[in-house]
């Protein structure tokens, strides 16, 4: 596995698994980003309901996240989300079509709900960038969702094209070292003829970048790093290429820790293989001494 | 931000139990088996398999490491070419680390979701684990995941810990004998306070790997299975095993009533042919009854295991000290889908009372009737959350406020190192 | 083993021959107890003159002999940061299981990398010239492993990078 998926795996499997068998159940789980998310039935059985908390919720309603979430998800919609949480959908089991591809869609798009809230900002983005093409100069708001405790993603729109800038921080040592060796790469990898068009990278430590150093509040420090995506017309003109893109780019900094543990993961079986080829080299060194059968009290030799 | 729950995961040696502090049931559960590009390890007598030679640096892409899949998908792609499967937990403890590594990776970041620098964790241990499994279970978790917190239970108290549920129990101790019976062994495990006596710990053989071959032997001896096509026999023992199987209070009785009035009895299983679609059916009979019964009665299926499963238990709370023994009788937990079948507690608790009752007439007898016992408290408490009761009561434990503070926090590593998880508070007892 | 590497090599195998000379020797200061003198250090008249075998600033060998045992450190060479932090986490999965190989010491010594503590009972008990090739052996892939893990990391994360940014194609 590569790439991340854009869907929750768990509201698919549930869902699909209630679908065929309603029973009465009440979970609460996560997704990336601190995301967290309770399906739970009330007072039918066929009647889900899931509630997703997210921690910038507040922006992404000044950038029209009900719009968006209107349009996906219609009247499961709830009017009133659950205490705790920001979101509410009411998935009535009995609505949901029979088996087949349909069904799948339908669950599919459910499980999407985090993806979907979080694509508000750029989609506003987007139709912000063809109303400045059309209008020849300007610059777009900057928004910014606020999306971990430390970190936050900054998106303006200009008139030919849309930058979204990735605020990371690296709680390690390793980590940032490692996160440093592959930014510096996504940098580079641009240069390849395959991927010329994909969008450009841009990556500093330290420095913010000009868009946003205007802002208040920003950590000064050598576990700061900012990572810019510009993202030209070609990569969102397309609808359905815009989606792509917006699934694709949300999950950009949870594909780049996934993949620097990854490959600490490499690394520790790397040194597991080393160590015990040292292993063998030292045991080499011991002078042979005669193996006894070793037995127990009851008699059984010993096996270890 | 609010903290996120904690996670919750239990590697058996058949199935991994996976979920969030706060549920009643895990958010996945499927196998242990990882399928990667190579072929199939083969399971080596002596040791634990060497680490193989990773990913060469000629190879172009490098990341083939990643290529692999975990439970489900991995029993889905094991006939894939190219594709081996590995069950990297054996009896209990892990066994090849590079896969128990990767297999992790995948739980948290396809399955669960979760960004691990955000969460606690809990997991679980086999009683007597070696410590270094510990140390080296930390390392990956705190240096490769850089996790927030730790916690490594022993598998045991969890399952005791999940029996607080039921309303049979009034006082939440964590003193009892846990019988846990997973897939491939059978353990009778005593604890005090939330300590495992690990002197007095057995293991029995026969789980239900075994009853469902049992099963299986027993319907194609009477024929049954002559309609069921070849590769379908043991998913039809099985699902036998699990729909219609109870435990009866008399062998003899039950095969009377059976041969009495068969068609009230006898049961039918209805299946489809996973290639052909054709449907089938067969009766089943007296394995409804029998197929448990081995646990009581082990010589009707092994030859070389022969002791029944309450003298057993009766053997271990013995070798356990005097002063706790009481505790041992008055609290037998059960844990694991073997322990399933109905009744299966109340046989255990007759034939257990019966031991102990005997030896209590024969002590009396011995003292010439000077000396009179109070009696001995048997209990067994079903319960149920039973199936996956190791994985419920870590998500009880997890959810309690303190269990935060019995963690060892990144912090706390990286000032000591991986020694740290030598040791665990047990907490949870005389709350 | 590259040329470059080894006259530095021969000089450590050789220093490291002529120090494991090593016989049982008790406390002179504690009675009944028998410990490596050069940890222990308060005999002066049992320690000898430590050496230090250098290749260039970043890479040296420190030799400390004494009567009944020798602490042999080394310091690896760290050409940049991603060198730095996999030299570390190398050495120390290393001593995390200097259990299995006897003669690691947990900790190194200040300035070095690892370490290596061997007594008279060691020499005892393995063929000593045996002890010798380990840590030849050691030096010559440590080295050799860390930077194919550097490229390994790099390689890695080329792939990463485009396979992210390829999927903006589609």
């Amino acid at each position: 596995m590569i790439l991340l998926e854009a869907h929750n795996h768990i509201i698919q499997t549930t869902l699909a698994e209630k679908v065929v068998k309603p029973t009465s159940l009440d979970v609460q789980f996560v997704d990336f980003d601190g995301v967290r998310f309770r399906l739970s039935t009330q007072e039918r059985k066929t009647a889900l309901l899931l509630s997703m908390s997210i921690r910038c919720w507040d922006e992404l309603v000044k950038y029209g996240v009900h719009d968006v979430l209107k349009r996906e998800y219609g009247s499961m919609l709830q009017p009133q989300p659950e205490a705790e949480y920001n979101v509410t959908l009411l998935v009535d089991l009995e609505q949901i079509p029979p088996e087949g591809e349909e069904r799948d869609a339908a669950i599919k798009s459910i499980s999407l709900l985090k993806r979907n809230a979080l694509a508000a900002p750029f989609e506003l983005a987007f139709q912000t960038q063809k109303q400045l093409e059309a209008a020849g100069s300007g610059q777009g708001e900057l928004m910014a969702m606020h999306y971990r405790d430390e970190e936050a993603i900054y998106i303006q729109a200009s008139p030919d094209r849309v930058t979204v800038i990735f605020s990371t921080i690296f709680r390690e040592e390793t980590d940032r070292i490692f996160g440093k060796v592959f930014l510096q790469e996504f940098v580079d990898a641009r240069r390849l003829p395959t991927i010329q068009s994909a969008p450009q990278v841009l990556y500093t430590t330290r420095e913010p970048p000009l868009e946003i150093r205007h802002l208040p509040g920003l950590k000064d420090s050598e576990d700061v790093g900012y990572v810019t995506f510009v993202l030209f017309p070609r990569h969102f003109t397309h609808p359905t290429v815009a989606a792509s893109t917006i699934s694709h780019i949300q999950l950009f900094r949870d594909y780049l820790h996934y993949h620097i543990k990854c490959s600490k993961a490499y690394m520790h079986s790397r040194m597991r293989y080393r160590v015990s080829e040292f292993q063998k080299v030292l045991n080499r060194a011991k002078t042979e001494v005669a193996v006894t059968d070793r037995k127990t009290a009851s008699g059984r030799s010993m096996i270890r | 931000m609010s903290l996120l729950a904690p996670i919750i995961c239990d590697n058996g040696t058949g199935f991994s139990k996976v979920g969030f502090a706060g549920n009643s049931d895990p958010s996945f559960v499927f196998p242990t088996a990882i399928a990667t590009r190579g072929p199939a390890s083969q399971p080596s007598r002596s040791g634990p398999a060497l680490p193989s030679k990773p990913g060469h640096l000629a190879s172009k892409r490098g990341v083939e490491d990643l290529d692999f899949f975990i439970g489900d998908e991995a029993l889905a792609n094991a006939k894939t070419p190219g594709y081996g499967i590995n069950y990297p937990i054996r009896h209990g403890q892990i066994d090849n680390w590079d896969y128990m590594e990767r297999y992790w990776e995948q739980t948290i970041f396809k399955y669960l979701r979760a960004e691990p620098e955000d969460h606690y964790f809990l997991l679980t241990e086999p009683p007597l684990n070696a410590p270094e499994n510990r140390e080296q279970t930390a390392e990956i978790f705190f240096e490769s995941f850089n996790i927030k917190g730790l916690y490594i239970a022993v598998q045991a108290v969890l399952a005791l810990a999940a029996s607080w549920t039921s309303n049979r129990v009034s006082d939440r101790t964590l003193t009892g004998t846990v019988i846990d019976s997973g897939d491939g062994v059978t353990h009778v495990i005593p604890c005090a306070e939330g300590y495992v006596i690990g002197s007095a710990i057995k293991h029995i053989p026969i789980a239900g790997r075994d009853i469902t071959q049992f099963v299986l032997n027993l319907m194609r001896e009477r024929g049954e299975m002559a309609g069921v096509p070849p590769e379908d026999h043991l998913k039809v023992a099985g699902k036998v095993k699990e729909n219609f199987s109870y435990v009866c209070q008399d062998i003899v009785k039950e095969f009377r009533k059976y041969d009495a009035e068969p068609y009230k009895y006898f049961e039918r299983y209805e299946g489809e042919n996973t290639v052909t679609g054709k449907k089938y059916g067969v009766d089943v009979g007296y394995e409804r009854f029998l197929a448990p019964e081995i646990f009581f009665n082990p010589e009707i299926y092994s030859s070389d295991f022969l002791t029944p499963l309450p003298e057993i238990v009766d053997g271990v709370i013995q070798q356990s000290p005097i002063d706790v023994r009481r505790g041992l009788y008055k609290n037998i937990v059960l844990s694991g889908g073997s322990t399933m079948f109905q009744h299966f507690g109340q046989r255990l608790k007759r034939d257990l009372k019966q031991i102990v009752d005997r030896r209590l007439d024969a002590s009396v007898a011995a003292s010439g009737s000077h000396l009179k016992s109070s009696g001995v408290e048997v209990d067994v408490i079903s319960h149920k959350r039973q199936r996956y009761a190791v994985w419920f009561g870590g998500s009880l434990m997890a959810s309690l406020p303190e269990f935060y503070s019995f963690c060892h926090t990144k912090a706390q590593y990286d000032e000591v190192g991986p020694s740290i998880c030598r040791r665990y508070q047990i907490f949870g007892s005389a709350t | 083993m590259s040329n470059v590497l080894r006259p530095y090599l021969a000089a450590v195998r050789s220093t490291l021959t002529a120090a494991l000379t090593l016989e049982d020797f008790s406390s002179q200061v504690v009675e009944r107890h028998n410990k490596p003198e050069v940890e222990v250090g308060v005999s002066k008249e049992v320690l000898l003159n430590p050496l230090t075998i250098s290749r260039n600033e970043n890479e040296r060998v420190l030799i400390e002999p004494s009567i009944n045992s020798i602490r042999l450190s080394i310091k690896i060479k760290q050409a940049d940061e991603i060198e730095r932090i996999l030299c570390h986490k190398f050495t120390r999965f290393m001593m995390q299981r200097a259990e299995s190989f006897i003669v690691l010491r947990r900790k190194p010594v200040k300035g070095y990398d690892i370490s290596f503590l061997i007594t008279n009972n060691h020499t005892d008990t393995m063929l000593k010239h045996k002890i010798v090739d380990f840590i030849i052996q050691f030096m010559e892939e440590v080295d050799k492993e860390i930077s194919e893990m550097k490229l390994s990391l790099n390689a890695r994360a080329r792939v990463v990078a485009e396979s992210y940014l390829a999927a903006f194609n589609s």
